[in-house]
């Protein structure tokens, strides 16, 4: 792990928070990513599946207008990648290959004032949230580091966004903890068996793992190795608050290691 | 030409030949990492990519065995392969046992899955490295001369086949690229995680039901594991 991308990215959403006096939102993480990336708007729209819904939070001027447009028009690089589960660069959307792909979009952003346009799919795997949509006022093309940088906001704002739905403030003293964007195999393994356990999404299920985890001083990884164990099954209790409505169903009775294939076959 | 010569011709032949238009890069690495076990008469070999955090995932390996899996996840922080990333060389340990100060808990993590020797190589793209590969043996198995040059082969082939194309000009291509294979793979643990709840399998199990179904169905791995997640696909007819 990069320890100073990842404090570039952190350092910046804590301090707009802290600003207001308020635990870090997705808000912050859309000031701080348009700050760090030179933009001019931000914009965040949530998915349903592949598809974008509607436009969450809007920073700057022009912002909440354009991602309505993409929306409405049914078109643009928000659009694409929410698609295609890619980043979709545009460095500008006055040339014409933008204009062939976008056809009333580019030409209506650009009347916008807006060239530059940057989305980054808010997800990981099956787990979908929404697209991050970076926009320019001039034109060109990400740096190296930028691009780097855009990826991980849209890694950022994934964490805040899980935590909010998860009935969560994302406390600042968990980034200390690891509590990192994860690339661990062992809990999205978990999160597709809390999915089935719950009968919801593995967007869903990441966030009541990341509840949990938080609910009960637990590190999410060692939360991952109980389920993977079947030491611990997340079950829901009718009611739809995420910390009252976790029970564990079985006791962690030793330590969750590395040795979950010895439990297999037992249920 | 000995049997080794055209057993690694033939290897060269039928990967170029993976490498069409629509290929998954997972299954392609998932198929070029056992041939590299049996062409170095090594015992594991794995890929891992690193993402834009600078950390290390495995996206495909010789064996989808757990206690396999791990010895890669533990080189996010410390190992081989974290080395041969940061320094962009090569990383040879013949004698794992004489290497625990140096990586105190990959080396015994890698003693204890039976491995003695490992060596790392860096996917480079001109002054980029991307990834690594990771290659486990015996003592015996220690990479010597023309073995590591066709090591490095095969490690330049995972390359290209994650970059998709030799000519790759921008970071951006390469970027997102990298993201999609690492995101690929995550789709994959997922729907391991699926199956593993829906069948009582262990996730070991519930990849090799992936596979083979893929395969089956002649599907790719990233859809078959995109149908599972999202629920798509009928589990209960197809219980192995």
């Amino acid at each position: 792990m990069d320890e100073r991308r990842v404090a570039r990215v952190w350092a910046p959403i804590i301090s707009f928070a802290r600003a207001e006096d308020v635990a870090p939102s997705t808000r912050h993480a859309l000031l701080a990513c348009g700050q760090a990336m030179s933009a001019d708007d931000v914009g965040l729209s949530v998915v349903q599946g592949r598809n974008l819904r509607e436009p969450v939070l809007a920073i700057g001027d022009r912002c909440e207008e354009l991602e309505e447009l993409q929306l409405m028009l049914g078109q643009g690089p928000g659009m694409d990648a929410a698609a295609t589960d890619r980043p979709v660069l545009v460095p500008d959307l006055s040339v014409s290959a933008a204009a062939d792909r976008w056809p009333v979009f580019a030409p209506a952003a650009v009347a916008h004032g807006a060239y530059g346009m940057f989305a980054f799919p808010v997800a990981i795997g099956a787990a979908r949230i929404g697209v991050l949509d970076v926009y320019r006022r001039r034109p060109g093309s990400l740096s190296a580091a930028e691009l780097a940088d855009g990826l991980a906001f849209a890694d950022a704002v994934l964490l805040l966004a899980l935590d909010e739905r998860g009935g969560l403030t994302f406390g600042a003293g968990r980034l200390i903890d690891g509590e990192l964007p994860e690339r661990r195999a062992d809990v999205h393994q978990a999160a597709g068996m809390v999915s089935v356990q719950l009968g919801v999404g593995v967007d869903e299920a990441l966030a009541r793992l990341r509840a949990y985890a938080y609910v009960n001083g637990q590190r999410l990884v060692d939360v991952a190795a109980a389920v993977l164990a079947r030491h611990l099954r997340l079950d829901s209790h009718d009611d739809n608050d995420v910390t009252a409505g976790i029970g564990i169903t079985d006791i962690m009775d030793a330590p969750p290691s590395v040795g979950y294939e010895e439990t297999e076959g037992e249920k | 030409m000995n049997t080794i010569d055209r057993a690694v011709r033939e290897t060269f032949v039928e990967l170029a030949d993976t490498l069409v238009d629509d290929y998954d890069v997972i299954e392609f690495l998932g198929m070029l990492a056992p041939r590299v076990v049996d062409l170095l008469g090594i015992t594991a070999c794995g890929v891992a990519l690193v993402d834009h955090h600078g950390t290390l995932s495995v996206v495909a390996a010789s064996s989808e065995k757990t206690r396999l899996l791990e010895l890669f996840q533990i080189q996010s922080s410390e190992g081989p392969s974290l080395d041969c990333y940061r320094t962009g060389l090569p990383v040879h340990e013949p004698d794992l046992p004489s290497a625990v100060e140096r990586w105190p808990n990959f080396a015994p993590a890698a003693r204890d899955a039976g491995f003695s020797a490992v060596h790392a190589l860096p996917l480079r793209l001109r002054d980029t490295v991307i990834g690594t590969m990771n290659l486990f043996g015996s003592a015996a198995d220690a990479l010597e001369g023309e073995a590591v040059a066709l090591a490095q082969a095969f490690a330049d082939v995972a390359t290209i086949g994650i970059l998709h194309e030799r000519t790759v000009r921008e970071y951006e291509l390469v970027a997102e690229q990298l993201q999609s294979a690492l995101n690929s793979r995550i789709l994959i643990e997922q729907a391991k995680g699926v199956l593993a709840e829906r069948l009582s399998l262990s996730v070991d199990e519930a990849f090799a039901w992936l596979r083979d179904n893929a395969r089956r169905h002649n599907r790719k791995l990233h859809d078959v594991a995109a149908a599972v997640v999202d629920g798509s696909v009928d589990l209960d007819g197809k219980i192995r």
